[in-house]
């Protein structure tokens, strides 16, 4: 079962509004390479880990990744708090508003709703931890888009946060991987 | 801020590249050079020494709590997330005890500082009943701008 803490993962503190980032920041909430697809792909996969320890790793990572996804919506809402009608329109979130106004709503940068196609699980051990390596690099990638559009320092210190989770949870998932695969998988 | 005029003692080695080492490589090492301290940790996103690859130079924002309550705050988020680091790492090494350790020692901290938290501030988990009152309903909650200065 979950409980809930209530702090973020890492505070998240900004002051000025930034409707575009916003936009650009769906991409971590509700994208293909989100902290919502991780939590949710770690969050089932667990259930056919052969072990203890890919039990424990993939839940414990789980649940960290929905720590993050409450960072990234965080930033989101911070980032648009207060916006007028106008102010949306102008920043290309327009459509966004029509269907949330100021709601926050797991979608990617252009709009897409979140989708579980966006991960699998196979019930195979070796193909659903490769999968998870991937998925860490690319929201390593993500992120270092997401630094290189941002000009705010109050966004990019969480951003090189959430950045080097992506680096550890890489590694972890590696030598889970490294592990199964020696053990015969 | 982001940039290398941090305060900290930087580790130069894992600084000046980006060569992505195996934890597997220095579980040889001592303890304490594998970690590196728990504010360090908690800026960078990244307890580990030999982890640790920031982004073109960029390593992070320093924290600067505004009051007593967000200094506590940031203290107890610091070894929390200590211990979900460790938790990552000891869910695979259950037998490295020296890290199990260090484990025992920051949730100890992190208990004492929730409670400390609860009684001078309000409640962080729900089971924190020690307020006359019901507070855990009471703003702010994480997600909240509140002049940037309460929760988070």
């Amino acid at each position: 079962m979950f409980k809930y803490m209530k702090t973020l993962n890492y505070p998240v503190n900004i002051k000025k509004r930034d409707l575009k980032m916003a936009k650009y920041l769906h991409t971590q909430f509700g994208g293909s390479n989100s902290e919502l697809a991780a939590a949710l792909r770690y969050f089932s996969q667990k259930f056919t880990m052969p072990d203890e320890k890919g039990k424990s790793l993939l839940n414990d990572i789980a649940t960290e990744e929905l720590g993050h996804v409450e960072m990234i919506a965080t930033m989101i809402k911070q980032l648009t708090e207060g916006a007028s009608v106008e102010e949306m329109k102008a920043a290309g979130l327009g459509d966004m508003y029509s269907e949330h106004a100021l709601g926050v709503y797991p979608s990617n940068a252009s709009g897409v709703p979140f989708t579980t196609g966006y991960f699998a699980v196979t019930g195979d051990v070796l193909a659903d931890i490769s999968e998870d390596m991937a998925a860490e690099q690319k929201a390593r990638a993500v992120y270092e888009n997401l630094i290189e559009l941002a000009t705010d320092e109050d966004v990019i210190g969480p951003l090189l946060f959430l950045r080097q989770r992506e680096i550890i949870h890489f590694n972890r998932f590696k030598e889970l991987y490294k592990y199964y695969k020696k053990k015969g998988y | 801020m982001l940039f290398e005029n941090n305060d900290f003692d930087f580790d130069v080695l894992s600084l000046a590249g980006f060569n992505f080492q195996e934890p597997n490589n220095y579980f040889g090492y001592k303890n304490e050079e594998k970690l590196v301290s728990t504010k360090e940790g908690f800026l960078r996103g990244n307890m580990w020494k030999n982890e640790y690859e920031p982004y073109k130079g960029m390593t992070y924002v320093k924290l600067t709590p505004k009051n007593e309550r967000e200094a506590l705050l940031y203290q107890i988020m610091e070894y929390d997330f200590a211990v979900n680091d460790l938790n990552l790492y000891l869910d695979l090494h259950p037998e490295d005890e020296s890290i199990y350790e260090k484990f025992q020692e920051y949730v100890r901290l992190c208990i004492e500082l929730k409670d400390r938290y609860a009684r001078e501030f309000g409640p962080l988990t729900m089971d924190q009943t020690g307020s006359q009152n019901y507070e855990w309903m009471k703003n702010p909650w994480p997600w909240d701008k509140s002049g940037g200065s309460m929760y988070v």
